[in-house]
């Protein structure tokens, strides 16, 4: 079975990366062999356009999918074991294990054994030995699963802290709305293929722009009195009876077609009261949703820059 | 970081869980209390075969001639006889009370004295008082004929007859010292080698069961993390074979080996036990290690532990069977220089001192260059199997991807 297809991103010192994708997709396979824990069958993983081997993984911070820490072994205990495996000196180990169990707050259970805490209190002890060691790159396979609202908000303040003192962030999720408001930049993965990489405003710009329109009349009259403006399409809307979206064509950005939703305002007041008219952008959640539920057609890569991956796995980092 | 770093963190952690594992104190205590509740129930019965209790014999004094002749019969008898001199009513009340220590007493006429006993006479002691009443019949009987008492006596004493044998008594009796030594070694260094190995196969899975394997992996290696598990576990092993060991030989020495005339030096017993402990748990802790990666959950751990342990059962008893009965024969030669079965054969041929001066550094040496194999062949299947996932691994599967 082949997991990945000419999977290729890269992460710049600093960036906060989402990577997103329904179940499945290859994020997972992905991390793993950006560290190391998988071999994959062709493609290369760098970090600062070198090659990575396990002298450079020893940088990185990682959570891996399935969670794993010795049940029977103290949480102050592992975790300074950890630091020293990364090369931490005990003194070392032993201060950051005291900062980060105090920070995540997990520190009044550094002497009880792993398993006898709580699921989402093991969750954050596997967050402190992704960060212990004070990592230079961090791949964070789904961090902000099982965590409550308080916890979350420490893990994004972590991340956001670590991004700023340069360290490149990549982390799996799907809570999308965090990713929306978390990350940099954002990679939507299918199948094992990159549908759509790039900031999350580049994502959110559409070829059409969108506006959606209520009004106090039949929906019906409301669309025949749309359409009948020239360059405009709409449709309603199954999800909210009465309102109905309208779609402009983008002559260029902006300039063009400034003037064609007044004209598609005035249409609408000639129906009848207009309750709202305002334009609407795709979240996140949408693109997933369409990106997702799209058929094996589109092969292009919405990126950006427009490069297609060659036939390799390649992820990259700067820090 | 170097690698020989990484190595002993690893090895520290897992002596150090062992060492703190609840279980593992515990059984290691039961153990020892066994032993010394062992020496102590030994102790008493080789006492109580061995030593013969101290009779005591109160004489009246107008009995007090007796004496020479009770003496003499005790000595005859193996007897260790006490006499001592009471009045008739002290031996009366020292007899009836709950005291024991009085025997018999004797009073009335020396040719045929009154003997006192609380209840019954004790056989041994009834034997001798009667010998020496007729010893001493006889030589007054001696004395009035005329004869001389003393050279009668001496020459009773030679008219004993002198033992001749047509065969030479066998020399190779049966070394009951020599067995009780050696299998109490090979106990221990079985116990120590299936502990060890299964402590190891344990430790293996459980990493693979908690994922915690994903995140040492992706900082040390494969080879880096077994060499470690293999040392910390072996270390705590020699740990268990030392005190466990030591304190057989504390038990043997409490028991009064000496008194028993054992001639195998203890001292030398328990440095064979931990160097072949040593060489046997280099041939089996690789491969437990090896082996148990590919499974990934503990229920699985007795489909790939059981054939090792098989490996290590069969030298086991073909050694407590065969070698005993057979130290130096054809068979046992050949076989103690097989790897798996030196280690148990070895020091038992040792103990019966059935080994030539060659047998021992050829057996350490074809053991020597087979290690390197197994360790090869037990790290591929370790780096294979450690990241599988899922269902148990096939063999073949590991060996040739």
């Amino acid at each position: 079975m082949r997991a990945l297809h000419d999977l290729t991103f890269e992460v710049r010192s600093g960036e906060i990366f989402g990577f997103v994708g329904s179940n499945g997709a290859g994020k997972t396979t992905a991390m793993r062999i950006m560290l190391g824990v998988l071999a994959a069958d062709s493609g290369t993983v760098r970090w600062n356009g070198a090659e990575l081997d396990l002298d450079s993984r020893r940088r990185f911070g990682y959570m891996p999918e399935e969670r794993g820490l010795y049940p029977k072994m103290k949480v102050g205990e592992q975790l300074r074991f950890l630091a020293g495996l990364h090369g931490m000196s005990p003194a070392d180990a032993a201060d950051a294990v005291e900062r980060w169990t105090d920070r995540l707050g997990v520190g009044d259970r550094r002497n009880d054994n792993v398993e006898s805490l709580s699921l989402g209190n093991q969750q954050r002890v596997q967050l402190a030995a992704a960060l212990v060691h004070d990592p230079a790159v961090l791949v964070l396979d789904e961090p902000f699963s099982g965590l409550d609202p308080v916890a979350v908000d420490i893990m994004s303040d972590v991340l956001r802290e670590r991004a700023d003192a340069g360290v490149p962030v990549i982390f799996s999720s799907h809570q999308l709305d965090l990713v929306e408001r978390l990350c940099d930049r954002v990679g939507i993965i299918r199948a094992g293929r990159m549908q759509a990489l790039g900031t999350i405003d580049e994502l959110r710009t559409t070829d059409r722009l969108q506006w959606l329109l209520e009004v106090e009349a039949d929906p019906g009259a409301v669309l025949t009195a749309v359409h009948a403006v020239p360059g405009v399409q709409a449709h309603a809307l199954d999800e909210r009876p009465g309102a109905v979206l309208v779609e402009l064509a983008a002559a260029g950005p902006g300039a063009g077609a400034a003037g064609a939703e007044q004209d598609v305002l005035r249409a609408a007041l000639a129906v009848g009261a207009v309750r709202s008219f305002g334009p609407v952008r795709p979240t996140l959640a949408d693109l997933f949703r369409e990106i997702v539920s799209g058929d094996e057609a589109p092969d292009a890569v919405h990126s950006p820059d427009g490069s297609s991956g060659s036939r390799r796995t390649t992820a990259e980092a700067a820090a | 970081m170097s690698g020989t770093r990484v190595v002993w963190m690893v090895s520290q952690r897992e002596f150090k869980t062992r060492m703190l594992t609840k279980a593992n104190i515990i059984s290691l205590v039961v153990m020892v209390v066994v032993i010394a509740i062992g020496a102590a129930v030994g102790s008493y019965f080789l006492d109580r075969d061995t030593e013969e209790p101290v009779r005591h014999v109160a004489l009246a004094r107008e009995v007090a001639e007796l004496r020479p002749a009770l003496e003499a019969a005790a000595t005859a008898g193996a007897l260790d006889l006490e006499i001592t001199t009471m009045t008739a009513d002290d031996a009366t009340a020292t007899l009836d009370g709950d005291d024991t220590t009085l025997d018999a007493f004797l009073d009335g006429e020396s040719a045929a004295p009154r003997m006192l006993v609380a209840t019954e006479p004790d056989t041994a002691v009834l034997a001798v008082v009667s010998q020496a009443v007729r010893d001493h019949a006889t030589a007054e009987q001696i004395g009035d004929l005329g004869g001389d008492p003393t050279s009668f006596a001496a020459a009773i004493a030679q008219a004993v007859p002198h033992l001749e044998a047509v065969h030479e008594p066998e020399d190779s009796t049966f070394d009951d010292a020599a067995f009780g030594v050696s299998m109490a070694m090979i106990s221990i260094l079985f116990g120590a080698l299936v502990g060890s190995g299964s402590m190891i196969a344990m430790g293996v899975v459980e990493e693979k069961t908690s994922r915690v394997v994903e995140i040492l992996l992706s900082t040390i290696r494969p080879s880096q993390l077994l060499a470690g598990k293999v040392l910390g576990i072996g270390a705590y092993g020699l740990f268990q074979v030392l005190v466990l060991g030591g304190s057989l030989a504390v038990a043997a020495l409490t028991l009064g080996v000496d008194a028993l005339e054992i001639d195998v030096s203890i001292g030398s017993a328990l440095v064979w036990l931990v160097v072949w402990f040593l060489v046997g748990y280099a041939i089996f802790a690789v491969l437990f290690g090896g082996f148990a990666a590919l499974v990934s959950r503990q229920e699985d751990i007795g489909s790939v532990t059981t054939p090792l342990l098989f490996v290590l059962f069969v030298p086991f008893y073909t050694t407590m069977f065969l070698v005993p009965h057979d130290p130096d024969g054809t068979a046992v030669r050949v076989l103690s220089q097989i790897p798996v079965f030196a280690p148990f054969m070895m020091p038992v041929r040792g103990a019966f001192g059935a080994l030539e001066p060659w047998e021992m550094p050829l057996s350490l040496a074809i053991a020597a260059l087979t290690l390197p194999g197994l360790v090869w062949l037990a790290a591929r299947v370790y780096q294979r199997g450690v990241l599988h996932t899922g269902s148990r691994m096939k063999l073949r599967e590991a060996l040739r991807s």
